[in-house]
């Protein structure tokens, strides 16, 4: 278009500011506020702290996967990747506490390779990442199945769990304050400083806009696309060991969350077709999506009927944010 | 005086977007068989003022008349319908298809569903030969040369009764010989009775073609005058507002330097054996017909499609341009020919597209700000080289044609390269910023940086280059001297050598 | 790369129409050696072949209605939720009963085709990314199977079950009925406006649509087909399992396999060009390599593993030669 525009003053500057991010903090508020009517504990600084817990898994998926969707991709492979972190980490300690830092140890090193596999197939064999990262999904899946025989073994020490579990108590104000919290303000602040505030971060952008134009520019955009996806497989083997402190070992704990990463980042603002987003809306719609789920389990809904509203969010979130895309230009 | 009423008449139409009214009391007509030139700078109003009539936009007041009745087109489609064609600058054929197919797309021949190829074929044949083209109904789109594609594209409107044609920049990816061919064709469609609305930057094809020309400035007529009275110097000046004599950089007033890049038996797949130098403080032309391999040419020097066998060396430096990034780190830059899809990150600002080369050598986990890719830098550059936007924060995607392009010269200015390959510098833009790229290119050459300019814009090569390469089936078939004339770079394009005197490899 | 190059076939691309022969000779190939080399001679006789072509039906029909899908330069991800609906569905209205046969079929074919109208209306209406619109679609579809079933429902009548037990004598329902169905698929798109008007929607949206073509119902159009066909496909599973299960679908991983062989096939991911008989050969392949596998002994987990190699393996050998960055 070349129509000048007229001056874009600083007053309607944060009028637009204003309106892009804080759509997932504002439902987000909503949503929590509604959770504290029916289940006053939440409002409490434990309750709080609790709800942060349960949401970093996701908060911590949602910052990597953010770095795949800038760039123009997708990861539909971290959710097997956290599966094959829980029962990879309970075959790898075998119950013995002493072996928990070398089995995370080597879990990172198994999704740093799932990573650059992925990275590695959208860059040099120009696959679609979809595709790419699907196929990932089945073999990954797979993989957990083969290493655990088909019935994992339920047990992780304690130490492993602690990422997950973990609280300080009798804390001043907040009264705990879990472990949780902590990894995931250390990998959001990563993730933000990664993004938004190096080199590394603006050629994302570059990349996910105009990956051609990018290249011509002189940018290394295999490298790019190698890095991104590890990105993405490292964030999901630390969701992997947290939510191993949550729950029971199974095969099932990874399934699905490929799609909620997706469907929290879309809430955050986040681009589908590569080029724009921000961490801040990532862990905002993680957070704002753990707390619908939150509110659906206060209200009953059965567990299986949380897929379905979590197919209708993202749905909802996608038309919302193409809605608002027409209307602006 | 005029008793007929004319084929298209366009009245007092005013369209407005927020912030800037794009078309302002604007009239136009044009008669039956009439070949009306439209021109003006980009932001002029032309292509808004077009969409109103292919239905595109509505207009906020004012009413369009076809043949003296007032349509009102809410859709596109409807506009086609009555008979409004518009041949855009972006062809857009469906590769896979065939030529029928692709004429009579959304309008198939059939009987209760199933389509009638056979009847297709027929009609496709006979639009085809009505304009002069033997092209096979049933070839693939993709296989056929551009024009070929843009005479599909014609026999396209017509396969709905186009009585209006409107085409925008039909040459810019022509030719010589197919834009001649062309412009033979717009004038028997005029003659058989087919207005034809022809939007073009360049001078000599309406001079050539038009009627009547029609001039927009800042989304008003400046005037509407028969070809007689519009002589070109007239034009320009009523398009920019100044003369024509500043069009084109004076003369260096240097001998050029040292080679600052050598080829020497540069092949690959679509160049054969290419010697070249291009010397420090010299701006050299590469023209050459479509296929003669100079957009080829670009790409190989820049490593995009790299020479497979030869030697290049830039300053005195042995290079191997295996890819985009190894030429920019041997010192070269290149500016793509198709900026929309090769050089714009749209939804960046100003200045992170500038700074976008820097970026990507940069130490990646470094602040993006940071020496020498701070802002301060960044918007001394962009200002030199007259870049005009509200804001450099500003998405790139708001600015004109001729500001994005000098916002990717700053890019490739930033790391100070000593040649530079400009493919199609002025494509997209408008007269009054032609001209500031020149200026550009010739003070970069003044200032020492080899320049090698590939354009098929012929009056550009001959009036910025230095020395004109002239290239011809993948090979370099002559060279010739600034003052040579576009009759001399035609004949060696065309291997017509009716010239002694000019030079023949 | 200029227009002009942009809008040229290369070399490359013209392998793409070659595709399905090649895959053909290949599968053929393939499956002969490694029977020779297993031992497994009966694989190749009468029964062996039968086998393996019956191995063709459920995936093959999906992948049918998937091309439609893909050539629109749309995608399904929601084919196999369900395909499990249509199954738990099927069986379910059944209860064994011989009476309830058209019923349930009625209604399965009638869910498909209301699942293919959103899928369809949220892609051209609300311009919801095909990929998210139909994978939010499938969890939606399975969360309430899953909210309703948990394990085998109903049965189906041994009527019905004759669609996957019965023959013409060597020739099985089935695979006739995958022959029949891909034959009519074929003819829809080469000879009706319909399918001229789908290869315009992939090859081109835009100028589709300027040439007054009503891309939504196109889009529309593509995705009932698609649905209804993974509502036959869930039919016939549930036929062949004598009751339907809510984890059909995703067991067999039909979602991401039938891209995969319309791809293979040497139709373009982004649409416009392509077709049938080129799916059919890529299905015919993954028939195949299963059936090796099973020669040769491959368990049931490895195989996992490797079955998303080979999907990325497949799609890559088109993809490899790609000079653009690809996202």
């Amino acid at each position: 278009m070349t129509i000048a525009l007229k001056e874009i003053g600083p007053r309607s500057r944060a009028v637009a500011a204003v309106r892009r991010i804080n759509v997932a903090v504002v439902v987000f508020l909503a949503f929590y506020l509604a959770i504290g009517l029916l289940q006053p504990a939440y409002l409490e600084p434990a309750g709080v702290m609790n709800f942060l817990r349960r949401a970093a898994p996701l908060a911590i998926l949602a910052s990597g996967q953010l770095f795949v969707l800038v760039s123009g991709g997708f990861d539909l492979s971290v959710g097997s990747l956290v599966t094959l972190t829980v029962i990879g980490g309970s075959m790898l300690t075998a119950n013995d506490p002493s072996k928990t830092w070398w089995a995370i140890g080597a879990l990172y090193g198994i999704g740093l390779v799932v990573g650059l596999i992925n990275g590695a197939v959208v860059a040099y064999l120009r696959t679609p990442s979809i595709i790419a990262t699907l196929g990932t999904l089945l073999s990954v899946n797979g993989a957990a199945m083969m290493w655990s025989g088909g019935s994992p073994r339920g047990y992780l020490p304690d130490n492993f769990r602690m990422f997950g579990r973990f609280v300080f108590h009798d804390v001043p104000v907040i009264k705990i304050f879990p472990v949780a919290i902590v990894v995931l303000a250390a990998v959001a602040g990563l993730a933000w400083w990664g993004l938004h505030a190096t080199v590394f971060g603006r050629r994302v952008f570059a990349v996910g806009d105009n990956a051609r134009a990018a290249q011509l520019a002189g940018v290394r955009v295999e490298f790019v696309r190698l890095c991104v996806f590890a990105i993405s497989a490292l964030s999901a083997v630390t969701a992997g060991v947290m939510l191993g402190g949550f729950g029971g070992v199974s095969v099932d704990v990874g399934r699905g969350l490929e799609l909620q990463a997706i469907a929290a980042c879309v809430v955050g603002g986040v681009q589908l077709m590569g080029g724009r987003g921000a961490l801040v809306g990532a862990v905002a719609g993680a957070l704002t999506l753990t707390a619908l789920f939150t509110l659906l389990t206060l209200l009953g809904w059965p567990q299986p009927l949380k897929e379905t509203a979590q197919g209708l969010i993202l749905i909802a979130a996608v038309a919302f944010g193409a809605w608002r895309r027409r209307r602006g230009g | 005086m005029e008793t007929a009423a004319l084929a298209l008449e366009m009245l007092n139409i005013t369209k407005t977007f927020p912030g800037v009214r794009a078309v302002d009391d604007v009239s136009f007509g044009c008669a039956r068989g009439e070949v009306h030139a439209l021109c003006g700078e980009n932001g002029a109003g032309k292509s808004t003022l077009i969409k109103i009539l292919g239905g595109v936009y509505r207009p906020d007041s004012g009413s369009i008349r076809l043949d003296g009745h007032e349509v009102a087109f809410s859709h596109p489609v409807v506009a086609r319908r009555a008979g409004v064609s518009i041949i855009h600058q972006e062809l857009s054929l469906l590769p896979y298809r065939t030529v029928a197919e692709n004429v009579f797309l959304g309008i198939e021949p059939a009987r209760y569903g199933l389509v009638d190829r056979r009847r297709m074929r027929e009609g496709a044949s006979r639009l085809l030969r009505r304009l002069g083209s033997s092209i096979a109904p049933d070839s693939p789109a993709g296989d056929l040369s551009i024009a070929q594609q843009q005479i599909v594209e014609i026999a396209k409107a017509f396969a709905i009764d186009a009585r209006i044609l409107v085409m925008d920049e039909p040459t810019a990816a022509l030719d010589r010989v197919d834009a001649t061919r062309l412009l033979d064709l717009v004038k028997r469609l005029s003659s058989e009775g087919v207005s034809i609305i022809y939007i073009s930057h360049r001078m000599p094809e309406i001079q050539v073609v038009a009627d009547r020309v029609t001039v927009l400035k800042d989304g008003r007529t400046v005037m509407t005058a028969p070809l007689a009275e519009a002589p070109t110097g007239r034009l320009v000046r009523a398009m920019v507002g100044r003369e024509l004599s500043d069009f084109y950089p004076p003369r260096p007033t240097r001998a050029p330097g040292s080679a600052a890049l050598r080829i020497r038996g540069g092949s690959n797949r679509r160049l054969r054996a290419i010697d070249l130098d291009v010397r420090a403080g010299e701006i050299v032309g590469v023209a050459g017909l479509e296929g003669s391999g100079k957009s080829a040419l670009g790409r190989a020097v820049s490593g995009d499609e790299p020479f497979e066998s030869g030697t290049m060396e830039i300053g005195d430096r042995a290079v191997k341009a295996r890819s985009a990034r190894s030429a920019i780190e041997a010192g070269l830059g290149r500016l793509s020919d198709d900026r929309k899809r090769e050089g714009l990150i749209m939804q960046q600002s100003v200045r992170d597209n500038a700074m976008l080369t820097q970026r990507a050598f940069a130490n990646p986990l470094s602040s993006p700000t940071a020496e020498p890719m701070s802002t301060v830098v960044a918007d001394r550059r962009l200002k030199q080289l007259d870049v005009r936007a509200a804001s450099f924060d500003e998405e790139i995607r708001l600015l004109s044609g001729g500001n994005q392009q000098r916002v990717i010269i700053a890019r490739w200015l930033a790391r100070d390269p000593e040649v530079l390959v400009f493919c199609e510098p002025t494509r997209g833009v408008d007269v009054a910023a032609k001209a500031s790229i020149y200026k550009i290119m010739r003070d970069l050459a003044d200032r020492g940086r080899a320049i090698l300019m590939i354009s098929s814009d012929l009056p550009e090569i001959i009036g910025v280059s230095d020395r004109i390469v002239v290239m011809r089936e993948g090979g370099v078939a002559g060279e010739l001297q600034s003052g040579a004339t576009e009759e001399d770079v035609m004949a060696i394009a065309v291997e017509h050598d009716q010239r002694p005197s000019a030079l023949v490899h | 790369m200029s227009d002009a190059e942009a809008l040229r076939l290369t070399q490359v691309e013209r392998r793409g129409s070659t595709a399905p022969l090649m895959l053909l000779v290949g599968s053929v190939a393939l499956y002969v050696g490694v029977a020779l080399w297993t031992g497994e001679i009966k694989m190749l006789e009468t029964d062996g072949l039968i086998g393996l072509l019956q191995r063709m039906v459920a995936l093959g029909v999906v992948a049918l209605g998937q091309t439609f899908a893909i050539l629109a330069g749309s995608i399904d991800l929601s084919v196999a939720n369900l395909i499990s609906v249509a199954a738990v569905l099927a069986s379910f209205i059944m209860q064994g009963r011989a009476e309830m046969m058209l019923p349930a079929v009625a209604a399965v074919l009638a869910v498909s085709a209301l699942v293919g109208v959103v899928n369809g209306a949220l892609i051209s209406r609300l311009q919801v990314n095909p990929l998210i619109a139909t994978l939010g679609v499938g969890l939606i579809l399975q969360g309430l199977l899953s909210a309703s079933f948990t394990d085998f429902a109903g049965s189906v009548p041994r009527e019905f079950q004759a669609v996957a037990y019965g023959a013409f004598g060597v020739v099985p329902y089935s695979v006739a009925g995958l022959f029949v169905l891909a034959a009519l698929c074929a003819l829809t798109l080469a000879t009706t406006r319909f399918g001229a008007h789908l290869y315009a929607l992939g090859g081109n949206a835009e100028g589709a649509r300027l040439a007054g073509i009503r891309t939504d119902l196109v889009t529309i159009g593509a995705h009932v087909v698609c649905s209804l066909m993974a509502g036959v496909s869930g039919l016939y599973l549930a036929s062949r399992l004598r009751s339907g299960a809510p984890w059909v679908g995703r067991d067999g991983v039909y979602d991401l396999e039938s891209i995969a062989v319309v791809v293979i096939g040497g139709t373009l991911l982004a649409g416009g060009r392509g077709g049938i008989w080129g799916t059919l050969a890529g299905v015919l392949l993954f028939a195949t390599l299963d059936a090796a596998f099973n020669m040769m002994g491959v368990s049931a987990y490895p195989k996992l593993v490797l079955r998303g190699a080979i999907v990325i393996a497949a799609v890559a050998v088109y993809t490899m030669r790609t000079r653009d960055p690809v996202a």
